[in-house]
């Protein structure tokens, strides 16, 4: 442990036994002494009310800067899961699960204001819980990474065989992969969405093998999402990297790809979409987002609005303590203070 | 060393050595083989005496082979013959082998509850089912806790096998069997019951033995016992002259010993001898035990009685005693109070976990994040219905949320108690120069304590005073000689040399001139009557040492009284000095004149007859009885129709003496016809060779002979207060420590010496308990009672605090109640009345209680009141008192060591007490508390962010925070900051809390750790828990942001949290401090770069992603701030509106230190 933890067992744990009289005299040093020169600090109301106001000075504008920041941003967000479903179909379940009917639906999406390039493209989720335990848990990192261990599937259940042949990937997260898909377009121009480095970097490399590739994948009695080309190695496989970092919370958003093109106000942009993924069995919601980004990411006032209220709080209590401090002034170190010097005020 | 050789040392190969020194002396009788034998050679005695003792020592063999069988009661040891039916000599203080090690420890270890609640949750996780974390990471934390304690143990251990080795294979000279005098080595551990064991000087003894032969003709030989009991004084130790004898002739060897079974009474042994066809007595005086060291002796040769873990001193090193602290056992009630948030919080998780399912029961198989079934079975995986599944919800619950109960706290609490026992040996304020001991903390357990005494209960003798006993008034036959002035050192001259008494004793002119022939000669056989007795009737062993001078001698007079030493070095002054001593006869120079003095018998002192007495043969063929002892034990044998005169007047001197806080005793003689005289003696000699009670044999022969003595006068001792008593007190009582005092003096002596301490002042109303009888104590005490509300009512008129009132209206009561009213209170329906009574009194002194009777009063304020006790004392008769108050302190001083041994806490002197208690007492306290409540605040944020993150995963008890980061948070994040502020923390420096005793009082009215203090901390812990979830849960709404990422945002920021709290309350902020608290934040973000590197985690490669982002900083930021805000508010605002004692004295020392212009402390 510490050092100092360490040099008392020596003085210390001498149990019973012999006793040690005659024992030297304690060398004197400031360490054995616990005096050690050290640095006292008192909350004066100096020091309280330079607090308060020197918090209020920083908090207050990176709270502007952050709101300004994320006023900048512009955000198309479209729910489409509803939408895209047939108004007469009545078991929204069997529609999705049916693999015959087509489910290519269009969308048309109007920017509101002008968007700078790069513009992202998000598909978001609601109510899906990826981090749901029996889900994130199912998941094999060692197949994921090392072709030779490929028949590692003990932690996938119950995505890890069929048959008795692994899967690759395996587990619920590989094999719900998000599959709907949205093709972009602009004035009847179709609008080229990047995906390449949509995933981390270091997944690409160092996560997910080049040499592994997907074997024996959606072939089961239920298909949970994706299917993925068995000839394209995981690490190129740049959605199920994404959908693999599994989201912290139930609403997330997953990048799509990349707009490389400046949109004006008033654009209208077509969506067509493939509404493949089923979401419609547990009630979660489906949007297509096209966003801008700043140095703080994507749209969320809560930052900006934080920095200002703890600010402004800092402020108030600032002005609350001087006005305190004022009203009611003590001397410090007045020995008067006391509380045996205090007590028998009669006499 | 041959210069400290009894003046009648004689050479060995002298066959009948004749005292060199003296012609006064009659011829040494040739090897007597009993003392009564003894005494028909030197007085001359009728041959028809010896017969009868003779006769009635013969013993009958074939009883004597039953007897000691019988009730098992004896062993017989047959001397020469290694007897393998007994333990072996071999010790083994070392608790484990490397076989045992792991199990026993083991054991140890999990017999603390907590271990055993971790340790189920850890099994817990093994299934499957509930299986929250990896096996590897749920282990750990256990682990890690187990494997630091096992180490402590382990090295420990290897310390104590280290040192039986040594002492095993230590060799001592042993008699080869069938041999005479031919002694070789073996090893300490062969030794065995019955063999002969030859020891040299300075040699340690390597088990118990009896004493055959020593290289004194005389059979003496002295042992120092400092390792047995402490004192570095020399004890004599007599081989009987039997044996002593047999063997100075022809070097043989023989004979049956019959002792007790072992036992751990270090001042008691009886045995008997078989010889010869005789039977001998043996007693505590002819037993040398191991651990001792022969000294000034040449040689001695002994046999083994008790070998091995038999030995008195192995059985008496029993370890230090074993107390909780307040701290712990009030830390159980918040531990009961986090175990029931626990069950709340898995309670609320599991039903809301229910509800989710119950809402969702027909999506589970299609929803790809739950997936009811497993395809490739076609059942349902992991899903085994509703109940079940709120069961199993539970059950990792308790898992996921069991750092709540924090695990590293006992290990902290461990290793902070023991730097701070570090620091407390390590203060040069607690350091004794005079007998260079240290201060030592013998329990482990109860440092806190030391800051929440409510009454200290002392033993005065030799914790007061210093137990130097200095002769200061002498009155004889009712004549008062006390104007001591000078100090002319009396000499004896010896052989052409000059031996001087060391110690000079002031003495009375007048009575030195009455002495020297100044008076009639009547009188001056009294006052050399007087002074015999003082020279005789004691167990001291005068030691010649050499001075620089080759003709100057130093006689020092070695005891193991020090009342008896004040006497013999008195006697010596007038010029009756003690020149030898063996155990047979006694050598005084009286005024110039060698007399040799044959001590026939010695009946011990002991706390029933509370006196002493001497069979004396003189030189002048009369047999005479000294008896010293207390005054009421000796008025009470004399023959008080006839000197009453004197009588009167001895008690009334007796009475200035005392009151002057002198300790008083009686010298009265008595000469013995030859009647009387044989009757003793048959009596006696068949008292000591009694083998079953012997001491109540000996008792009752003392008792009959000790009767219508004569009054010779009386002493007076001083008994000196140690350095700083007085002011210790005063400051104690300041501190709002009450101290009584419970001594075994007489009520003046202790009234006297409650003035000179300042106990007592005059201002005080003093309700003096000293009756005879159960009723009238109970009259005395509702009097008492009645005395106190008068004063409570008629000082609490116009004050609102009955408490101050009495404090500070000056009447303060003190109570003087005595030994004998204390028999008829404690342990009746009285105890409560004199409970209420000594409540009021601000001052109690207790005189004339027995050992038991101070423990009694003890549990009198322990058992009716939460105050924390303390007892402190330095001698045997304060054992029972220091093992039943919360904290035991000795005194390693004069009276022995086992006070020491049965305490908590040792220290050199009485005044040591304030810096114990007002500063470490103080500190420790104040750090232990802030340190239990802290452990607790910190976990339970963290687990609180753990605990809202599970309402975002459909109540599943998913973690954000990797496994790894969770159970390293405890033990490995937060837990040295803390351990380091526990050491080294200090809120007020020691000149500080020395100068303001009062501020002693927070510790007593729990100031530190209470309830309310842990319901703030634990609200402290609710906001912030929410600042660290929230602020980033809303910043991150409807974002990329993965789990991994956010989670190690989790898990830094409620690091940095805590810290910064601890940050904000650490009062002093030194170099080491600074490094543990900013090194932690840094140690975790390495740890955290560490998990994230490791490619198999799924987390991988997260936190360098998130901490590329300023979104990341920004909320890091924020969470600090917003988190500490309601901290700060608080802490400013009590600290300038309602300050503390405690604050204002740490405004008073930075002011000063500000007007000295200096920023470091000086003290």
């Amino acid at each position: 442990m510490s050092s100092q933890a360490a040099g008392s067992s020596s003085g210390g744990s001498g149990d019973g036994g012999a006793p040690r009289r005659n024992s030297r005299k304690p060398k004197y040093s400031k360490f054995t002494q616990q005096e050690l020169p050290a640095c006292k600090p008192i909350l004066t109301p100096k020091w309280v009310i330079s607090v308060f106001v020197l918090v209020g000075i920083i908090f207050v504008p990176i709270g502007v800067v952050s709101l300004m920041a994320s006023k900048k941003v512009v955000e198309i967000v479209d729910r489409y899961d509803d939408a895209c479903v047939p108004d007469n179909t009545t078991d929204k379940l069997a529609y999705i699960q049916n693999s015959t009917i087509p489910k290519t639906c269009t969308r048309t999406l109007k920017v509101p204001k002008d968007m700078k390039s790069p513009i992202f493209v998000y598909y978001q989720l609601d109510n899906f819980y990826q981090n749901h335990r029996r889900y994130v848990k199912s998941r094999s990192d060692k197949q994921l990474r090392d072709a030779s261990k490929a028949n590692d599937t003990s932690t996938c259940d119950p995505e890890s065989t069929i048959n008795g042949v692994a899967i690759v990937p395996c587990g619920l997260i590989a094999w719900s992969t998000f599959n709907d898909t949205y093709v972009l377009a602009h004035n009847s121009k179709n609008l080229t969405v990047d995906k390449k480095d949509i995933s981390w970097k270091s997944d690409r490399e160092h996560k997910f093998g080049s040499d592994v590739f997907p074997k024996n994948f959606q072939k089961g009695s239920l298909i949970g999402g994706k299917a993925l080309d068995p000839n394209k190695s995981l690490s190129e496989q740049e959605d199920l990297i994404v959908w693999m970092r599994t989201a912290a919370l139930p609403t997330f958003r997953k990048l799509y790809g990349r707009i490389h093109v400046n949109l004006t106000e008033n654009d209208t942009i077509t969506v067509t979409l493939e509404n493949n993924y089923n979401t419609y069995s547990f009630g979660g919601k489906k949007k297509l987002v096209l966003s801008t980004s700043t140095w703080l990411g994507g749209k969320n006032d809560f930052l900006g609005l934080a920095y200002l209220s703890v600010g402004g709080l800092c402020f108030f209590l600032a002005f609350a303590f001087t006005l305190l401090y004022l009203i009611k002034p003590r001397n410090l170190g007045d020995n008067n203070y006391l509380s045996w010097n205090r007590s028998p005020a009669g006499r | 060393m041959a210069s400290e050789r009894p003046l009648l040392d004689a050479s060995p190969d002298a066959p009948s050595p004749l005292p060199p020194a003296s012609s006064l002396l009659p011829p040494p009788q040739r090897e007597p083989p009993l003392r009564a034998e003894r005494l028909a050679f030197s007085v001359d005695i009728p041959d028809p005496f010896i017969p009868s003792s003779h006769r009635d020592h013969q013993p009958d063999p074939s009883a004597s082979q039953r007897e000691p069988q019988e009730g098992d009661e004896s062993r017989a040891v047959f001397v020469g013959e290694s007897s393998g039916a007994f333990v072996g000599n071999s010790i083994r203080t070392a608790k484990y082998s490397v076989l045992t090690f792991l199990p026993r420890n083991l054991f140890e270890q999990f017999r603390r509850l907590s271990y055993v609640y971790f340790l189920a949750i850890t099994v817990l996780n093994q299934l499957p089912q509930v299986a929250v974390f990896g096996r590897g990471a749920s282990v750990l934390p256990l682990a890690f806790v187990l494997f630091v304690t096992a180490v402590k143990d382990a090295y420990e251990d290897f310390r104590r096998h280290r040192s039986d080795r040594q002492e095993n294979n230590r060799l001592a000279a042993v008699l080869a069997p069938g041999t005479a005098r031919e002694f070789s080595p073996k090893k300490w551990k062969h030794i065995r019951v019955g063999d002969v064991v030859r020891v040299a000087s300075s040699e340690t003894l390597p088990a118990d033995m009896v004493l055959l032969a020593t290289s004194d003709s005389t059979g003496v030989a002295h042992v120092q016992t400092l390792n047995l009991d402490g004192e570095t004084n020399l004890k004599t130790r007599y081989a009987k002259q039997e044996t002593q004898l047999r063997f100075s002739q022809d070097g043989s060897i023989g004979g049956v010993l019959h002792c007790e079974r072992p036992n751990r009474n270090i001042y008691g042994f009886q045995a008997n001898l078989e010889i010869d066809g005789k039977r001998v007595s043996l007693g505590p005086s002819n037993i040398v035990l191991r651990g001792c060291e022969l000294k000034n002796t040449t040689w001695a040769i002994g046999v083994v009685v008790y070998t091995g873990k038999e030995t008195k001193v192995m059985l008496n090193s029993s370890g230090a005693p074993s107390k909780r602290s307040r701290l712990e056992t009030q830390l159980n009630r918040e531990t009961v109070i986090l175990s029931i948030m626990l069950i709340g919080m898995c309670t609320t998780a599991s039903v809301l976990a229910g509800i989710w399912l119950l809402n969702h029961r027909g999506d589970l198989e299609f929803t790809q994040f739950f997936r009811e079934k497993d395809y490739t079975t076609g059942k349902n995986y992991n899903y085994y219905g509703m109940g079940m599944q709120i069961f199993i919800t539970f059950l990792m619950a308790v898992i996921v949320y069991q750092v709540i109960i924090p695990i590293s706290l006992y290990i902290s609490m461990e290793l902070v108690r023991l730097g701070q026992a570090y620091f407390m040996g390590a203060d040069k304020d607690l350091y004794d120069e005079s007998s260079r001991s240290k201060f030592q903390c013998r329990a482990l357990n109860i440092n806190e304590d030391l800051g929440q005494v409510k009454y200290v209960f002392s033993d005065k003798t030799g914790t007061l005073t210093e137990n130097k006993m200095e002769f200061q008034c002498a009155s004889i036959r009712g004549v008062d000689y006390s104007s001591g002035k000078d100090t002319d050192g009396y000499s004896v001259v010896v052989d052409d040399l000059i031996w001087t008494p060391k110690m000079e004793v002031r003495t009375d002119p007048q009575l030195l001139k009455l002495l020297r022939g100044g008076g009639t000669d009547e009188e001056r056989m009294l006052f050399l009557e007087f002074f015999l007795a003082l020279a005789a009737c004691n167990t001291i062993v005068p030691l010649v040492l050499d001075t620089r001078d080759p003709k100057q001698k130093l006689i020092d007079y070695q005891g193991e009284s020090p009342d008896e030493q004040a006497l013999v070095y008195a006697a010596a002054s007038y010029g009756i000095v003690l020149v030898e001593r063996t155990s047979g006869y006694v050598v005084i120079d009286v005024l110039g004149e060698r007399r040799r003095f044959d001590i026939l018998g010695l009946h011990e002192f002991d706390s029933d007859r509370k006196r002493m007495s001497v069979i004396v043969g003189c030189p002048d063929k009369t047999v005479k009885l000294y008896v010293k002892g207390a005054d009421s034990s000796l008025f009470g044998i004399t023959k008080k129709s006839l000197e009453l005169d004197i009588v009167r007047a001895t008690e009334a001197h007796l009475h200035t003496y005392s009151s002057l806080g002198l300790r008083t005793l009686v010298v009265g003689m008595r000469e013995l016809s030859r009647p009387e005289f044989e009757e003793w003696q048959l009596a006696y000699e068949n008292a000591s060779t009694a083998v079953l009670g012997r001491g109540n044999l000996l008792r009752s022969v003392a008792a009959n002979i000790e009767s219508s003595v004569h009054i010779l006068g009386a002493t007076g001792i001083e008994d000196k207060l140690q350095d700083g008593v007085p002011e210790a007190i005063e400051s104690l009582r300041q501190a709002d420590i009450k101290v009584w005092i419970l001594t075994g003096d007489k009520q003046e002596t202790a009234i006297s010496i409650g003035y000179s301490c300042k106990l007592l002042t005059n201002d005080m109303t003093q309700i003096v308990i000293n009756n005879n009888s159960k009723e009238s104590c109970r009259k005395s005490l509702e009097e008492a009672l009645a005395t106190t509300k008068k004063l409570r009512i008629t000082s609490s008129i116009g004050m609102l605090s009955p408490e101050l009132a009495s404090e500070s209206a000056g009447i303060t009561l003190a109570l003087i109640i005595d030994g004998n009213s204390l028999v008829y209170i404690l342990e009746t329906e009285l105890q409560e009345e004199l409970f209420k009574v000594a409540r009021e009194c601000s001052v109690v002194l207790c005189c004339r209680v027995a050992p038991l009777q101070k423990a009694g009063i003890v549990a009198l304020i322990k058992n009716r009141t939460d105050d924390m006790t303390l007892a402190i004392g330095d001698g045997a008769n304060d054992v029972s008192m220091i093992q039943m108050a919360d904290v035991g302190v000795g005194i390693s001083g004069q009276e022995g060591r086992q006070a020491v041994m049965a305490s908590d806490f040792s220290m050199g002197q009485f005044r040591f007490l304030l810096p114990l208690l007002l500063v470490h007492g103080h500190w420790n306290y104040q750090r232990m508390s802030y340190m239990i409540l802290y452990n607790f605040y910190k976990n339970a944020t963290f687990v609180l962010v753990l605990f809202w993150y599970v309402l975002y995963t459909a109540f599943t008890l998913t973690t954000a925070i990797t496994e790894w980061s969770s159970l390293l948070y405890t033990v490995l994040y937060t837990s040295l900051p803390t351990i380091v502020v526990g050491i080294l923390d200090k809120d007020l420096s020691k000149a500080t809390l020395l100068a303001y005793p009062k501020l002693y009082g927070s510790g007593q009215r729990d100031e530190k750790y209470n309830v309310n203090l842990f319901i703030l901390n634990m609200l402290e812990a609710l906001w912030q828990s929410l600042v660290v979830f929230y602020m980033p849960y809303f910043a991150y709404r409807q974002s990329t942001i993965d789990m991994s990422s956010l989670g190690d945002l989790w898990a830094l920021a409620p690091v940095i949290v805590v810290n910064m709290q601890l940050a904000t309350d650490i009062f002093r902020w030194n170099w080491i401090i600074h490094a543990f608290v900013w090194g932690t934040i840094a140690a975790t973000t390495i740890c955290l770069f560490v998990i994230d590197s490791i490619w198999i985690l799924p987390g991988y490669g997260a936190i360098f992603h998130i901490m590329g982002t300023g979104l990341f900083w920004l909320l890091l930021l924020i969470i600090a701030v917003a988190a500490m805000v309601p901290h700060f508010v608080i802490k400013a605002f009590a600290e300038y509106f309602t300050p503390s004692d405690i604050q204002i004295a740490r405004e008073m020392e930075k002011v000063d230190d500000v007007n000295q212009g200096k920023r470091s402390e000086i003290l």
